[in-house]
């Protein structure tokens, strides 16, 4: 039968394992770090410090923080979305002919893939340390609040870009889980489909909420006060690790370790 | 006769023919006009076309060539693009769809395989599908062994709308997934051997709905289910179950209701079990 | 040893059958095809595939109750050994559709569920949903598309059969072909040629058949010398949908399931006949036939419904003659449950729901009995010698006939779910006789024939093709000729025959062939060219439509499907007891005279002018001897009387079996099923 074949390619000999991965990974860890990435976010709600607090403990980590973005984040992320547009470049929508709901949701997936994809490069541009090189990289994870703040304020199409953003990516996991579910067979029967469906739009509507509260949050900050608050944490902090010597308060060491201080009771 | 709030139905109505004289050549649009008729369906449209074989502008030109042969629905043979979407000529009622369209009727060959002449497409990589996945019971033979394995009423009722598929290619056609692969013969090629490297590209493509369901069928049925493996090897092979999409057009479309989502989300379930314990076994 | 293999053309149940034994066999085998195998007209056969089964059986039922029923069925017009045979190898054949994987009905136990069926008492017929010919055409090409992977099956789908390679013996070296794509002519050397090509309904323009089925096949065979026998034995179905294209069958299962055929009291009632109260409804087939009610056999429920609707004037609509099949008092689940597909069809073309609203039908064609005559090895016990190249056999040596286009096994009329059975089981015997004459010495080989002989065929068929293709503007239009064939001969010869209609209709048919002669082709192309196709089978059909004709004009008596009101014979009018026994007696007496006169199959040989020539040839009833069918008859039973006296005093020397001997049956089974 394949004596006269070319033996296929490395990619069509794994063609399956390779699928699985990307939709694996477009839940572990890639959906899964969204999730938290975006509540982490709806905290400003609580305040700058609880934010700051939560920025903190991620970037505790120090110098293996890098290793584990690019390990759990940036590589799964990369990896999901080459691949994922790749995968989009051999289909023909239809949803013309074929205006079925279920046909719709395809198209949007892959429509918020895309997005999603143009999205998470702008943001890592806009705000993480590596865009800085070229004109980017707002955020200050020692002042988080009030660098989010500043950045996500400075102009409408900012916010706007943030929102559809933000809206891409929670469809595109909320949907990405009922179709996964399809794909590794958890629901089969097409009643379990729709009752999925109806479980996976329920996330997504909840986490559409998170990430759009966590958007306004950062919209309707006060930065000014926002910094106050982090330049007191931060003094704190470097007391703390003994970077700045004993002053006039009392130490409060676990002001680095909590979360739950609210800035008024320890102001002066 | 039934719905009384049915409009009335012109005497003659236009039907727009996607025409193209063989594979590789450039495709043209026809107008044709046609005398309505009770209980007509596209095949009786075409029917009045063939034996007219003139345009509505009074042009002589060759009979629009079709494929059909049950006129029932069963065989599978008359799928086309009515108004834009794959269906069966045979089961699409003229005065359906004048009430849906009522400028005419437009129709089109199947655009996910190639073309052989105006309405007639080729299907093989339909029935390579089918072989690539044991689409059969592998028998001892065919003496006598006795009755088949007993089986609950409720698993024939799982099995037999499975085994209604009658290989239309309405799934792949509506597949979103599912592309276009049209190999042509070299110069110098024997027939063999083009029909080997076309059968080895149909391979490479997407198995599609179809295939996948009748896996699910053989590897349900007690004796089928001893070369479930080999089934499921295949649809982890390149272009099987993971090029799927979920846009569920398939299901959609079917004209026999078959679940083939269903039976999409069992071969996923079927697979994931299947590779886990391959690669916990080597 | 040269390289021998085998071409069966025809992709049906019988076809694939055939083609699957001789892969297992290990012979090559080109299976030629006008559609893929797949899109056969197999598929629409809805009802289901009767045998004896455990469950009959323990009722009284056997493998000669079978026999009987299908020979009575037949009106004894087929020879009695392959149907005795085939009775035999019913269950068996059953049992291999099952491991095959055919999802038949389910008990809740798990055995294989059966239904009841016209022409017979018991539940003898197994179904899978209301596609059973459907699901046993799909095992079977599933089975030989195995065999293709393997690489002993070679599928020439799209191709048709233009005749049989003769050589100069007169044997059968191979056939040509003609791809359907690029219209190239092609001669296939084979050492055994089988056609398994099925009926020939689109002699009748519209009937239940698919669009294959144009006899074109046989008709070439037939026109190269192979018989035709019982040409004029066209079953009628009862009950079908009318429609613009085609003539949909409402599958016999629907009566089977409890449907009940009526028609209002009053002529065209124009109420909604959900409204028509029970005491005004006719049931007219339950009323005349209370034994076998809705299920009277095919050509009786036919002749009903025609009656009804023509003579006596009840038909519901006044343009269109048709009756009532009522499935409405019926539970949804069970309807959906058990006739789901056939009641979706009928949805799917009429746009009503028949679970709702009573269905309309009337008759229309639908199985052709007669076919390419076909000959068989008889054994001493009356049986099928298993092995035997005759079985199969045409007169041709070399090319055999299966299926539906071969004429044994039905007589004047089919049972009901009786044709999967005859395909599959012909399918599966021709084998192993075939296999025997590989063997012998005495047939040669296709392989050492001169290549000349398979030149000439080519050239001769291409030459024939080039020529219809340029022939110069006569102006006739195939199509319309078509239809005007379907029409004379739908009018002439299916439910009522006259023979001045059919002398009427020779004359037109002669006429139409003739036009045919003048068509000219609107498509002069050598690509997917489907006018010259069909241009060609238009041109065989006449000589199949002459011999049904000849045929039906030539018998003068009433016969299974072959109805002529000019030769009925009456019921026993008479009340006084003496008289009525004499009345009886004198039936008898006639009814003995029509056998001796038209116990005779019908054999019609080809002229060279495409005159079919009528012969007649005795029929084995050794079996079972011919007794009067009288379903429905006024008088049968003192009819039924004086004829068993007969037989008693009549017969004692020929020992009369008795009938549904169960050790007879198992005795003789058959140690395997190929």
């Amino acid at each position: 039968m394949t004596d006269s074949q070319p033996s296929p390619s490395f990619l069509a000999r794994h063609e399956f394992l390779i699928r699985r991965l990307h939709s694996l990974s477009g839940l572990i860890p890639v959906g899964a770090y969204m999730v938290v990435h975006l509540l982490t976010n709806a905290s400003v709600l609580a305040g700058a410090a609880t934010f700051q607090a939560n920025v903190d403990r991620i970037h505790s980590l120090g110098p293996i923080l890098p290793l584990v973005e690019w390990t759990f984040i940036f590589i799964p992320i990369l990896f999901h979305a080459i691949l994922g547009v790749a995968f989009i470049w051999g289909a023909v929508p239809n949803t013309s002919d074929y205006p079925y709901s279920s046909n719709i949701r395809y198209m949007l997936q892959r429509a918020t893939g895309m997005i999603a994809f143009a999205f998470i490069a702008f943001h890592i541009w806009h705000l993480h340390k590596y865009g800085e090189p070229f004109g980017g990289g707002a955020f200050d994870p020692h002042h988080a609040t009030s660098t989010a703040g500043t950045a996500i304020q400075s102009a409408l199409w900012i916010q706007l870009a943030y929102a559809v953003g933000v809206l891409a990516c929670v469809y595109h996991l909320a949907n990405g889980i009922w179709t996964m579910g399809i794909t590794w067979g958890v629901w089969t029967s097409s009643e379990a489909q729709r009752k999925a469906s109806y479980a996976c739009g329920g996330f997504g509507v909840l986490l559409a909420v998170v990430g759009l509260a966590a958007l306004s949050g950062f919209r309707m900050v006060d930065v000014e006060e926002a910094a106050a608050v982090e330049d007191r944490l931060e003094t704190h902090r470097k007391i703390a690790e003994g970077e700045v010597a004993w002053g006039e308060e009392e130490s409060t060491e676990e002001g680095s370790e909590t979360s739950g201080d609210s800035p008024d009771v320890s102001s002066p | 006769m039934i719905s009384p709030a049915k409009q009335s139905i012109p005497d003659v109505f236009d039907v727009r023919i996607l025409r193209q004289d063989g594979p590789g050549e450039k495709s043209y649009w026809e107008r044709h006009r046609v005398t309505h008729q009770p209980d007509m369906n596209v095949i009786s449209v075409l029917q009045q076309i063939a034996a007219r074989a003139e345009t509505e502008e009074g042009k002589k030109v060759s009979p629009v060539a079709w494929d059909c042969n049950c006129l029932e629905e069963v065989c599978g043979a008359c799928t086309m693009l009515v108004n834009g979407r794959t269906r069966q000529a045979c089961s699409a009622l003229v005065d359906n769809l004048l009430q849906e369209q009522p400028d005419g009727i437009e129709l089109r060959p199947m655009s996910k395989f190639p073309v052989v002449r105006d309405l007639v497409v080729q299907r093989d990589r339909l029935f390579r599908a089918l072989k690539k996945v044991k689409a059969w019971v592998s028998v001892d033979g065919y003496f006598d062994r006795g009755p088949g394995p007993q089986q609950s009423p409720a698993d024939q009722q799982t099995a037999y709308p499975l085994s209604q598929c009658m290989s239309c290619g309405c799934c792949l056609e509506a597949c979103p997934q599912y592309t276009k692969i049209e190999v042509t013969r070299r110069e110098g090629e024997s027939e063999a051997d083009f029909k080997k490297r076309e059968a080895a590209a149909f391979d490479r493509g997407f198995i599609g709905a179809h295939a996948i369901s009748q896996a699910i069928l053989f590897n349900i049925h007690p004796t089928g289910k001893m070369n479930a493996g080999e089934r499921l090897d295949a649809l982890t092979s390149e272009g099987g179950l993971q090029i799927c999409g979920n846009a569920q057009n398939c299901v959609a479309v079917c004209p026999k209701s078959i679940p083939l989502t269903t039976s999409i989300a069992r071969a996923g379930r079927a697979t994931t079990l299947h590779s886990l314990k391959k690669f916990f076994d080597r | 040893m040269p390289k021998q293999r085998v071409m069966v053309v025809g992709g049906g149940l019988a076809g694939l059958a055939a083609t699957m034994r001789f892969a297992e066999m290990g012979i090559p085998v080109d299976l030629m095809s006008l559609t893929p195998v797949k899109r056969s007209h197999s598929v629409c056969a809805q009802g289901g595939i009767n045998s004896v089964n455990d469950q009959t059986r323990q009722l009284g039922d056997s493998e000669w109750k079978h026999f009987d029923d299908t020979v009575y069925g037949g009106d004894f017009l087929q020879h009695q050994p392959p149907v005795h045979e085939m009775a035999l190898w019913a269950p068996r054949i059953i049992d291999l559709m099952d491991r095959l994987g055919v999802p038949f009905n389910r008990t809740p136990e798990g055995y294989r569920d059966q239904r009841r069926f016209g022409g017979t008492l018991y539940k003898r017929t197994a179904f899978s949903g209301a596609t059973t010919g459907q699901q046993l055409l799909y095992a079977l090409d599933e089975q030989v598309r195995r065999w293709e992977a393997e690489g002993l099956v070679t599928k020439y789908e799209f191709w048709d059969f233009l005749g049989p390679i003769l050589d100069d013996n007169g044997i059968c070296r191979g056939c040509v072909g003609q791809n359907l794509t690029d219209m190239e002519i092609r001669s296939f050397p084979a050492d055994a040629v089988v056609l398994a090509t099925g009926g020939c309904g689109l002699i009748y323009g519209r009937s239940t058949m698919s669009m294959a089925c144009n006899g074109s096949a046989v008709s070439r065979a037939f026109q190269h010398g192979a018989l035709y026998g019982n040409g004029e034995f066209v079953q009628v179905h009862p009950t079908a949908v009318p429609g613009a294209d085609k003539l949909r069958l409402m599958s016999e299962s629907a009566r089977g399931e409890g449907g009940r055929v009526w028609v209002p009291r009053k002529p065209q009632d124009p109420r909604d006949p959900r409204e028509i109260p029970e005491a005004e409804r006719y049931f007219f087939l339950e009323e005349r036939y209370p034994a076998y009610g809705n299920l009277v056999p095919r050509d009786i429920a036919t002749r009903e419904i025609f009656n009804v609707c023509i003579y006596e004037g009840l038909s519901v609509e006044k343009e269109r003659p048709c009756v009532y099949l009522d499935l409405t008092h019926l539970p949804r689940t069970t309807l959906d449950l058990k006739l789901g597909g056939i009641l979706e069809i009928y949805e799917k073309f009429q746009g009503v729901d028949p679970r709702d609203v009573p269905m309309k039908i009337f008759p229309a064609v639908h199985y052709t009995m007669g076919g390419l005559w076909a000959d068989y090895e008889r054994t001493s016990e009356g049986r099928l010698d298993i092995g035997s190249p005759k079985n199969q056999a045409t007169n041709i040596p070399g090319l055999f006939a299966i299926g539906e286009c071969d004429y044994q096994y039905h007589g004047a009329n089919r049972l009901g779910a009786n044709s999967l059975l005859s395909c599959i089981f012909s399918g599966l015997i021709v084998a192993p006789g075939i296999e025997n004459l590989l063997k012998s010495s005495s047939h040669g080989a296709s392989d050492d024939q001169p290549s000349s002989l398979w030149n000439a065929a080519q050239e001769k068929y291409q030459q024939e093709h080039d020529a219809l293709l340029n022939r110069s503007g006569g102006g006739e239009n195939p199509y319309l000729i078509h239809q005007e064939l379907g029409e004379t001969m739908t009018k002439a010869a299916t439910v009522v025959r006259h023979n001045r209609d059919l002398s009427a209709a020779l004359e037109k048919v002669r006429e139409l062939q003739e036009r045919t002669s003048r068509c000219s082709l609107s498509d002069t192309g050598n690509w997917t060219n489907q006018n010259v196709v069909f241009t060609k089978a238009l041109q065989d059909m006449f000589p199949l439509a002459k011999t049904i004709l000849e045929g039906a004009l030539a018998r003068d008596e009433c016969r299974g499907a072959h109805f002529k009101p000019d030769f009925t014979m009456p019921g026993i009018e008479a009340e006084d007891p003496a008289e009525r026994r004499r009345e009886a007696e004198k039936w008898c007496d006639r009814f003995a005279e029509n056998t001796k006169k038209w116990l005779k199959s019908t054999v019609a040989e080809c002229g060279t002018d495409s005159e079919p020539k009528l012969r007649y040839e005795d029929v084995d009833t050794s079996l079972i001897p011919p007794r009067p069918r009288l379903y429905g008859l006024v008088g049968a039973e003192v009819i039924e009387e004086v004829w068993k006296e007969r037989v008693a005093a009549g017969s004692q020397a020929t020992s009369s079996r008795p009938n549904g001997e169960k050790a007879e049956a198992t005795k003789h089974s058959p140690s395997t099923v190929g």
